[in-house]
């Protein structure tokens, strides 16, 4: 507080006082986060120099890292991952917000309905869902989605079983599932662009396309900048899917980087390399993420 | 709403677009319903050990056993739910409260290294959680002592980044010419956040509300790594125990996790209105 | 404004009320601490015996979990200065809950795991080697076989508790209707090429469609392993490692065995989507009559098909959806590639772990005693008759005369041979040489077995990928060559 006093002149006061606030603001958020989330990254990064023990483990400089390179399996589950969150979290945002889009102007009981509906998957067991899941890419002609192509005449196809379609099967899985929570944080946002916004456009006679372009989308910005990074963060760390869906096959084409950092973890024993393994997907990540805080953008404010 | 305002000129036009919108939510929505309706219908079969399920729009039967034979599974059925009531309680008042007000100073107040801290947080989002686990429970469980509490089950869950880079994304777009207003009015910080802050959020913070209570509600792998004894399991990790080696009881795991998603409904339900308001800047002001 | 306050104090009212009945709960469970922890602290004074043992235990059988009350008293009866604290954990998510134990250190005193985990709890320094610290009494009482499998060099780390066999099975009625002696294959087993006969008799087909199939195992994702790897044991490949530890899968009958199973779909007797066919999707056609054998057979399937014929029987609309009645016959698996046939057996059991800190001897006598209640007598026997499984103890047979199961005759016999020809424990193995196999098996074997089942490589391709896997594992000296 004092340093704070000797640095900043003007308005001395003021200032002072809104560091005060700040950091009383942030105080217990900061507190839960370095005991339980920043001590733990923390372990997990000077694990990834070990060859973890539970009895003592042995440092071993970067040969974890060292190993990742020589690694095709790793290179692959990079690649398959990145294909996998290009494909999947632009389009499920998209379609996310169109849905909030349309949901917006109903009248309130049917938001209701509609915001229930698309929220409540969230909600199912998922045993339930992976069931169903399975149950829709039944390999043999009676499976959900092969009745439906079998319509249009097209054969029925090996959906996980086969590496051309596997890919494609969790990516649909992907695009057809999971946008509740999207769809609910993009309508608060929505319900938090005044309406007077919109009043004042009407008496310039702005058209919905001009509406959408000139206030919808850019006071949504930080909302899409919200899902499009914790999007891509759980994108990136995913392997539910895989791991329930097709065990990473066939023939690898759905091995994710989570995967291998789970497999690591809990089947081989190998924890300083899952931890080597997590801090360069972590890298990635960020480099990622910095580049879309740079391109929308960060604090808006008007 | 005044988006569409414009169609309102035509009468017509207005009607064919609603009309069309609401027939693609709808066709959209049986989509993304199935799997519930699936869950649903499953949950009324015949609490027997199935090694196949069984595959059928339509049930075939209507019957309550299951939904006996879970309370009666175990006596800690209702336990499990209340354990996992108390937990996701917590963890949302905490959540909105701490990472609401985290959320406002990392927007809206101007302190050294809010920048710089907000990152740390965000960087840490994004360490896998399968690394985090192992030091996590060395923490808490070997330095802490803490096994098998609800302490242990409830601490990590106090104040997630995640929410606080929501509440701060949110908050960001609120104007900060209300807040300059309510400082020359001579309005403190805490005031502002309560006053202010506050009521213009709610439809984040609603939402905050029930996505911290489902997350803290389905949580498994936490509660399965540091519960020792039945009695403090929470229900996601009791319906595990619904699978045996190479068989699983899984109408009355259906049953179970119908059960588990009521509490949501509620939640969902109960909140939904503050969802709904828009905000209105100007009579707050007043 | 003021029903937001009302939604967050009826909130706060819900959290304080289920905190109160938390507070209890807890108060009484660090009563319950408090009192394991003061007879811990007392092992050193008073008595110098009282001790707790810990466990952490899936639920193996249905009523297994509900037993851990009777378990601990009964134990306690026995042993009236020991505790048997019991830690239920979910099956599937039971090895993980284990490896951040034995990761951060404090793993339980007994854990239940499948005993080709064992070498890899070997490496961590954690599992304790029982083998001088178990009695006479105690290791006579198991059937040598099963023993074996809860060794790994010289040490024993535990008791094992049952041995099952990978089977597979089939429909009585279409295998008489395909005039399949399966009484005789029940004896004498098959081979490859009886096999193929058999099971293309068994397809029903409708025009260009496949009405039935003579054979479907469940090969999605990673089951794929369980196809390849009873298989394997029959193609004169009973371990991954030969006598003399070089990597076996290198060898010609490993090809032969590859062109084998390929050519089982490409004769139309299995179905071409094989390697999406999940668990509980052959199970389903094999209740609703789409193919006559299934695999991989357990047990227990025979009382889940007992069970729903009765459901079809009682015409109540619970049976599986257009299941038909199905009398569950144990198959042997076939011997490939001229080789004897040998049967897979999968033994579990109770391993004991020590802490990071080394245990007192005492402490470890009480951990062998409680891990041997477990696999032994009473609780073996009904835990064991549970699962439709064989008794390995002498103990648990005596227990289990009093026990009553309803099982086909045949189907024993079928089993009880099967056992016979099981293939032996390989604790010779060093644990170096396992992880690399198993390392090559999840990121060579299973990736391209599943490619090969869904038609994308040939035989040979699969062959060369695990050859040269394995010389850049094991070395050229490593390997078989023949």
């Amino acid at each position: 507080m004092n340093n704070c006093k000797n640095e900043v002149k003007k308005r001395k006061f003021k200032f002072n006082e809104d560091y005060f606030w700040g950091y009383v603001f942030i105080a217990v958020a900061l507190a839960v986060f370095a005991m339980f989330t920043l001590y733990p990254v923390i372990s997990a990064f000077i694990i990834s120099f070990q060859e973890f023990k539970p009895l003592g483990s042995q440092w071993i400089g970067l040969e974890n890292y060292a190993g990742l390179l020589k690694d095709k399996l790793f290179g692959k589950s990079i690649v398959n991952t990145v294909t996998y969150t290009v494909f999947s979290v632009p389009v499920s945002l998209f379609i996310s917000f169109i849905i909030a889009v349309m949901i917006y102007p109903l009248k309130k009981s049917l938001q209701t309905f509609f915001k229930a509906i698309y929220y409540l998957p969230v909600v199912a067991s998922g045993v339930a869902l992976s069931v169903v899941w399975l149950w829709i890419f039944d390999p043999m002609p009676q499976g959900i989605l092969n009745t439906i192509i079998g319509w249009f005449g097209i054969s029925n196809q090996n959906w996980l079983g086969s590496s051309n379609t596997a890919m494609l099967s969790l990516l649909l899985m992907s695009w057809l599932s999971s946008h509740g929570t999207s769809i609910i944080i993009y309508l608060a946002a929505l319900l938090g662009i005044p309406d007077s916004f919109f009043e004042s456009a009407d008496l310039d006679g702005a058209t919905f396309i001009k509406k959408l372009r000139y206030i919808i989308i850019p006071l949504l910005k930080p909302t899409t900048l919200f899902l499009l990074v914790t999007g891509i963060i759980g994108s990136f760390q995913v392997f539910m899917n895989a791991y329930m869906m097709t065990g990473g096959g066939p023939n690898n084409a759905t091995t994710m980087v989570g995967l291998l950092i789970f497999n690591n973890a809990f089947k081989y024993s190998k924890f300083g390399i899952a931890a080597a393994q997590s801090l360069v997907l972590a890298a990635i990540i960020a480099v990622i993420s910095i580049f879309q805080f740079k391109v929308l953008g960060d604090d808006v404010e008007y | 709403m005044s988006l569409y305002k414009s169609y309102g000129g035509n009468k017509r036009h207005e009607i064919i677009y609603k009309g069309i919108s609401i027939a693609f939510l709808l066709l959209f929505a049986v989509a993304t319903l199935f799997p519930i309706y699936f869950m649903i219908i499953s949950s009324f079969g015949d609490p027997i050990e199935a090694g196949a399920v069984n595959y059928s729009l339509i049930p075939t039967k209507f019957t309550l056993d299951s939904f006996k034979f879970f309370f009666n599974y175990s006596e800690y059925s209702v336990r499990w739910l209340l354990n996992s009531l108390l937990i996701a309680s917590v963890a949302t008042v905490s959540n909105v409260v701490f990472a609401g007000m985290a959320g406002y100073a990392f927007s809206k107040i101007k302190f050294p290294g809010r920048k710089w801290l907000f990152f740390l947080l965000l960087i840490a989002m994004m360490i896998p959680y399968q690394v985090v686990q192992v030091p996590l429970y060395i923490l808490i469980v070997n330095i802490f002592n803490l096994s098998n509490t609800y302490a242990s089950l409830m601490l990590p869950t106090l104040c997630g980044v995640y929410n606080i880079f929501l509440a701060k994304q949110f908050m960001s777009t609120l104007p900060t010419e209300v807040i300059e207003c309510a400082k020359i009015e001579g309005c403190n910080q805490f005031q502002i956040f309560t006053k202010i802050i506050v009521p213009l959020s709610k439809t984040v913070l609603a939402v905050m509300a029930i996505m911290t209570f489902m997350e803290n509600w389905n949580t498994f792998f936490w509660p399965f790594l540091v519960t020792k004894t039945m009695d403090m399991q929470t229900i996601q990790v009791g319906l595990k125990n619904f699978r045996f080696a190479n068989t699983t009881y899984f109408s009355p795991m259906m049953a179970g996790a119908t059960i588990s998603a009521i509490p949501m409904f509620i939640l969902f339900f109960s909140l939904q209105k503050y969802f709904l308001q828009g905000v209105t800047v100007g009579a707050v002001k007043g | 404004m003021k029903k937001f306050s009302r939604i967050t104090s009826l909130m706060l009212a819900l959290v304080m009320i289920v905190g109160l009945a938390a507070a209890c709960g807890n108060s009484n469970n660090a009563a319950n601490s408090s009192s394991a922890a003061s007879t811990n602290s007392a092992s050193g004074n008073t008595s110098a015996e009282t001790d707790t043992v810990t466990a952490l235990l899936p639920p193996v059988s249905a009523t297994y979990q509900d037993n851990f009350n009777k378990f601990s008293k009964d134990f306690n009866t026995k042993y009236p200065n020991l505790t048997l604290k019991i830690e239920p954990a979910s099956w599937e998510d039971m090895t993980q809950k284990l490896d951040v134990q034995v990761n951060a250190g404090s793993p339980p005193d007994i854990a239940f795991i499948g005993a080709d985990g064992i070498s890899k709890y070997v490496d961590t320094g954690l599992l304790m080697n029982i083998k001088d610290i178990a009695t006479a009494d105690m290791i006579s009482d198991f059937d040598e076989g099963p023993l074996n499998y809860m060794k790994n060099g010289d040490g024993l780390y535990g008791f094992p508790a049952y041995m099952e066999i990978h089977a597979i099975g089939g429909n009585k009625q279409y295998l008489e209707q395909a005039g399949i002696d399966y009484k005789s294959i029940q004896q004498n087993g098959w081979t490859f090429d009886q096999f193929r006969d058999a099971i293309k008799k068994g397809v029903v087909k409708e025009g260009n469609a496949t009405k039935r199939y003579g054979f479907v195992f469940a090969c999605a994702g990673v089951a794929a392993k369980d196809y390849l790897s009873i298989m394997v044991k029959s193609a004169g490949m009973p371990s991954s490692f030969t006598n003399d530890l070089k990597y076996a899968y290198t060898s010609k009958n490993y090809l032969e065995l590859l062109k084998e199973l390929r050519t089982l779909i490409d004769d139309g007797s299995m179905p071409k989507e094989l390697s999406s066919v999940d668990a509980g999707k052959r199970w389903n056609m094999f209740l609703t009559g789409q193919t006559m054998i299934t695999g991989k057979g357990l047990a227990t399937f025979e009382n889940s098909a007992n069970k729903n014929n009765a459901k079809i029987d009682a015409k109540d609309g619970s049976a599986v959806k257009d299941s038909i009645k199905v009398d569950y016959i144990v198959l042997p698996i076939p011997s490939f590639a001229g080789a004897q046939a040998v049967s897979t057996p999968a033994v579990d059991g109770y391993v004991t772990f020590r802490g990071k800190n080394e245990p007192t001897k005492a402490h470890v006598d009480n951990v062998v005693k409680a891990a041997y209640y477990m696999a032994s007598g009473e609780v073996a026997a009904m835990t064991n008759n549970d699962l439709f499984v064989a008794h390995i103890t002498k103990s648990a047979n005596e227990a289990a005369k009093s026990m009553k199961i309803d099982r086909n005759p045949d189907n024993e016999t079928a089993v009880q041979n099967m056992l016979k020809i099981a293939a032996p424990a390989r604790p010779d193995i060093p644990t170096d040489l396992g992880a690399k196999a198993i390392k090559i098996e999840d990121e060579v074997i299973i990736p391209k077995f599943q490619a090969l089942l869904a038609n994308e490589i040939t035989p040979e391709d699969m062959y060369k990928a695990v050859k040269e896997a394995a010389v850049a594992a094991f070395g050229e000296d490593g390997i078989v060559k023949d």
